[in-house]
């Protein structure tokens, strides 16, 4: 018997000491036939989670796979020999240990059956992690390797993980720093702040227990004005707004009584009197908005904005280019159509659907709304979660269907989530939806770029200029390429803080792009509130126009490119310059650690006047220069933003950076 | 079954007590031929239903129970009834009854339709638990009406009052925290009492109110009334309350509850009541691939068996069923959830009902693997 329980004893620790049994003792294979006997090895805590997976076995065995060159590598188990099993694999890179494996891609299954294949793009020399883990069944299979020529793909991402409760819902800036963070909305919330000098660090607040989850949508704006972002909850009986104090440190909840099977919820000034208010979509009744008063009050309103049951996805941009915003919603449901709410104004809407063709049966959650031609109107990429998809092309006075040829007539994914974001900075829209892009090539057609990412909120979480995205608590960082970008940054000062609402138009040697500030696109998620502009290979932004809800519009010239620009509502001025290739125009040094700010110039500054924005867009300093100096001692850390009217009138902007 | 109000009142537990016992319907069963009834004593109904004024403010305006209204003794005309499989409902216990007025009737339309209901008819439907803490007491929530006005069918809900003497007319929606008892188990839930639109998101055609139980293939079986047992259609008859031919053979469903029925036949009849009044055409969920009604699933791919889904909850749920498979078929892990983006039924049930959702496994684990 004893003798027994030993052999016993020697035959687990012989499976144990296999060497693919864990992470550090990953087998090196190559291309070829593999088999694993058993998934009996082990799995790393706080393993970086692969979509399209989402759990993980308890067991799991481990390869690795490292190419000498560039490499499309092919891990296939849809071999003869394993019909009837069900496996999964996942793929990595980085180092063994917690959070340090990085998600490379992932396969649940193939499409053909519950046998998996996973393609990725090997560098060379890197290693790259093969685990297959025992979450369907722990029995032995073969699996295949084959090594191909490399493929260059639009976008790609690396995922990573990051500690974090509820994350996978917002990506926002929340303290106004213009840098995107990533917030976890259960209780506490959990904002992680993204730093300067990137990564994050991690505060959590207690907030009141909300009356309604964000079940079904959430988004952000700064209600009150007060530099941080607050946050909506959209839940199946109604809506709650957390509202965040003075610093950010505690929220106080608003829910106001009324019954809401809600579904996309937006932050957006309806009445356009300077104050962010919260429409919420209602599946089974009129549609729902909350009006602030300005005094911490919300006045509640149904009716007038859509009228009828069956809204799932709202999004407000100024359709019409006559300087208002007007609203698409995506319906579904039997009989349901999509509506078109055309801005009279005047504070009231119309329902022109039909009039314009926006008069949609397509069953639908959210439409992607975006400039796909940079001709300067806002055009409609209409994501079917059911049937098929449709795509509109403004011409102001009617949409055009031109879904012919454009790919998505042969795009049979269907979602709930679709939006658009420039995910490769090459100037043109991509749309996202149904696991993948659609990468767009500026003239209404789109080609297929597939990932196995899954939906979630878009941001710029490493502030590269390229868009990330979250899946539950691992970010995906997007690897990006050599285009250039802007990130343009407004804030209101007569008009919402936010500059929600806003458009902002660049303009570059290869054309004019637009964005519309934006809180609540796509269906559940809050996105960035940066418009992020890739420029491709262009070198050179002209002009940033900013056309504020106020009616205000304020215009920049030549800013540098591949940073963010932060853009002050300002009313008394129509344009301003910074480093106007003809103007020698400069501040230093900036950062600016000392007390002094020197400023350089050609022009005579001296009696001119001077204002310094802090990134409130508040006024931080105003005075008329006696010299080519301003102490600026006093002001905390942050981002400033100078402008110097000269004598004549002309302007004078730069943005700098005041540090500890 | 029906459902026990554990009350002191003896009168009212007889009558339940009497309703307890009553024999399964099944399907295709023979309804025996009508006979000629002796004329029974004619009792004036002393139900109050004025078209023009109805929805009346107190639901003890209707004069629809006897006595002590929360014992739920219906008045003279006011019968009661109780479909073969029954929504689940947070494990709320419902009692049911139907009224019409004099000298007008139902006619049967299809086995799987709602009868042709007159106007002026009634269907009451009230939602109550046993066992309530912390008193261990019977507590009744609310009594929903459906009745039918100028062609038209509308709705009416009454709130009952902590005391249980008086329910008051309410369709804005509201919520009541509960926990109680059954089985040794404890559960607790903020039961919803739903809004007019709520009513509507599962009661309509169209954009049409109708109500959803009263098929023949739901009533067509026996159920033991105070004066006996009868079949249920065959008593409306009696009473007056349906009238022209009814077929000798209905399609009828099965009680899911019921373990000597095919197992397919106890899904088939749970997603016919619980999910075919959104699954269905021009329901709330046309526009997904699963057809829930009973006379539809008669198609394994309207019960979603391998059928992908269009929307992924998780993307691992390859299947709404898949075959053989729990944890790739979404329509599992939809019931089994009580996430409200997630679960199924969406309205209606804030609770997972676990006797189902071990049924559904039972049975996809009784379909041959797989679906590829």
């Amino acid at each position: 018997m004893k003798l027994k329980l030993l052999l016993l004893f020697f035959g687990v620790l012989t499976l144990n000491l296999q060497a693919q049994d864990s992470c550090d003792d990953a087998l090196s294979i190559n291309d070829g036939i593999h088999t694993v006997q058993q998934i009996d090895g082990e799995i790393l805590e706080f393993l970086t989670v692969c979509p399209p997976n989402f759990f993980f076995g308890s067991r799991a065995e481990w390869y690795l796979i490292t190419t000498d060159q560039d490499t499309t590598v092919t891990i296939t188990t849809e071999l003869p020999q394993n019909v009837g099993q069900d496996t999964r694999v996942s793929i990595y890179s980085g180092e063994c240990g917690m959070f340090t494996l990085l998600c490379i891609t992932a396969n649940e299954d193939n499409g053909i059956s519950n046998l998996s294949t996973a393609e990725f793009q090997a560098q060379a020399g890197m290693e790259y992690y093969i685990m297959f883990d025992n979450y369907w069944a722990s029995t032995g299979f073969d699996f295949e390797v084959t090594f191909s020529e490399p493929l260059e793909y639009a976008v790609s991402f690396t995922g990573e993980a990051v500690s974090c409760n509820g994350c996978g819902r917002i990506v926002v800036d929340m303290d106004g720093d213009h840098l995107d963070d990533l917030v976890g909305i259960s209780n506490p919330v959990q904002v992680l702040k993204q730093l300067p000098g990137g990564g994050f660090s991690s505060t959590s607040v207690v907030v009141p227990d909300p009356d309604h989850p964000a079940s079904w949508s959430t988004c952000a704006g700064d209600l009150d004005n007060n530099g941080y972002t607050d946050l909506v909850y959209a839940g199946g009986g109604g809506a709650t707004i957390m509202m965040a104090n003075e610093d950010g440190s505690a929220y106080t909840e608003v829910s106001p009584e009324i019954f809401i099977f809600s579904q996309r919820s937006n932050v957006i000034d309806i009445n356009n009197d300077g104050l962010l208010d919260v429409f919420v979509c209602h599946d089974v009744d009129a549609n729902v908005f909350f009006i602030n008063d300005g005094m911490g009050g919300f006045t509640t309103n149904q009716g007038g904005l859509g009228n009828t049951g069956g809204n799932y996805g709202s999004i407000w941009s100024d359709m019409d280019n006559d300087g208002d915003l007007d609203m698409i919603i995506a319906k579904c449901g039997f009989n349901n159509i999509n509506e078109y709410h055309v801005n009279n104004g005047d504070g009231t809407y119309s329902e022109l659907g039909n009039l314009y063709n926006m008069d949609d049966p397509t069953q639908t959650w959210s439409v992607a709304v975006g400039d796909y031609d940079n001709d300067g109107d806002m055009d409609v990429v209409v994501g079917a979660s059911s049937g098929t998809h449709r795509v509109l092309r403004n011409d102001i006075t009617t949409f055009v269907d031109v879904t012919a040829g454009s790919g998505f007539d042969l795009f049979f994914g269907t979602d709930i989530e679709w939006v658009t974001k420039d995910f490769n900075n090459d100037g043109f829209l991509d749309v996202r939806g149904a696991g993948n892009f659609m990468i767009g090539n500026g003239d209404f057609t789109w080609t297929l770029n597939p990932t196995t990412l899954t939906n979630g909120p878009i941001g710029d979480l490493n502030h590269d200029g390229f868009l990330d995205i979250v899946n539950g608590n691992t970010i995906f960082y997007n690897e990006g390429n050599d285009n250039n970008w802007i990130k343009v940054h407004p804030v209101g000062t007569v008009s919402n803080i936010d500059g929600i609402g806003a458009r902002i138009k660049i303009t570059t040697p290869s054309g004019m792009q637009i964005r519309d500030i934006r809180s609540g696109e796509g269906f559940g998620q809050m996105n960035s509130l940066t418009a992020n502009f890739g420029i491709g290979e262009d070198t050179q932004v002209s002009e940033v126009t900013v056309y504020w809800p106020s009616g205000i519009v304020n215009t920049i010239k030549n800013p540098e490119i591949n940073q963010g620009l932060v853009v002050v509502e300002e009313e008394t001025s129509t344009s301003v310059f910074e480093n106007d290739v003809n103007s020698s125009f400069n501040v230093f040094p900036n950062p600016v650690t000392a007390e002094t700010l020197t400023l350089s110039s050609s022009e005579d500054l001296i009696g001119s006047n001077c204002i310094i924005y802090n990134s409130d867009g508040k006024e931080e300093l105003s005075l008329k220069l006696t010299n080519d100096s301003i102490n600026v001692s006093q002001m905390a850390a942050g981002v400033y933003t100078l402008i110097i009217e000269l004598k004549d009138g002309t302007m004078l902007r730069k943005q700098f950076i005041k540090a500890e | 079954m029906p459902d026990p109000i554990k009350f002191k009142y003896s009168r009212f537990f007889l009558f339940i007590a009497v309703l307890l016992f009553m024999v399964y319907g099944c399907k295709k069963d023979p309804i025996v031929p009508m006979e000629e009834e002796e004329e029974e004593e004619e009792v004036v109904s002393p139900v109050v239903f004025n078209p023009l004024e109805v929805p009346y403010d107190l639901l003890s305006t209707y004069k629809f129970f006897t006595g002590n209204m929360s014992e739920q003794m219906p008045s003279e005309g006011v019968l009661p009834y109780e479909p073969i499989t029954s929504l689940f409902t947070d494990y709320a216990h419902k009692s049911r009854f139907i009224w019409m007025p004099d000298s007008v009737s139902a006619t049967y339309v299809a086995d799987h339709k709602v009868l042709d209901f007159p106007d002026g008819t009634v269907l009451i439907k009230t939602f109550f638990y046993n066992n309530v803490q912390p008193d261990d007491e019977t507590k009744i929530i609310e009594t929903r009406l459906i009745f039918k006005r100028n062609g038209n069918w509308e709705f009416a809900n009454y709130v009952w009052n902590e005391e249980q003497t008086e329910a008051t007319f309410d369709l804005d929606g509201s919520y009541v925290d509960l926990s109680w008892s059954e089985n040794s188990t404890t559960r607790s839930t903020t039961y919803r009492i739903p809004s007019d639109v709520e009513c509507l998101n599962c009661h309509k055609n169209g954009n049409e109110a109708i109500p959803i139980g009263p098929k023949p293939q739901n009533l067509n079986k026996d159920l033991l009334y105070t004066d006996g047992t009868r079949n249920q259609l065959q008593k409306w008859s009696e009473k007056g309350l349906l009238s022209g031919s009814v077929p000798g053979i209905i399609d009828t469903v099965v009680d899911w509850e019921d373990t000597s029925n095919p197992i397919q036949d106890r899904v088939r009849a749970y997603l016919d009541m619980n999910c075919s009044h959104c699954h269905a055409d021009q329901k709330y969920c046309d526009y997904r691939a699963p057809r829930f009604a009973w006379s539809e699933t008669i198609e394994d791919a309207n019960l979603g068996i391998c059928v992908e889904p269009a929307d992924f909850p998780l993307p691992q749920l390859t299947h709404i069923v898949s075959r053989g498979n729990i944890l790739r078929s979404a329509m599992h892990y939809r019931m089994n959830s009580t996430d409200e983006t997630v679960r199924m039924p969406l309205l209606g049930r804030t609770l997972v009902h676990q006797e189902s959702v071990q049924m559904i496994e039972e049975w996809i684990n009784t379909l041959e693997p797989n679906c590829n």
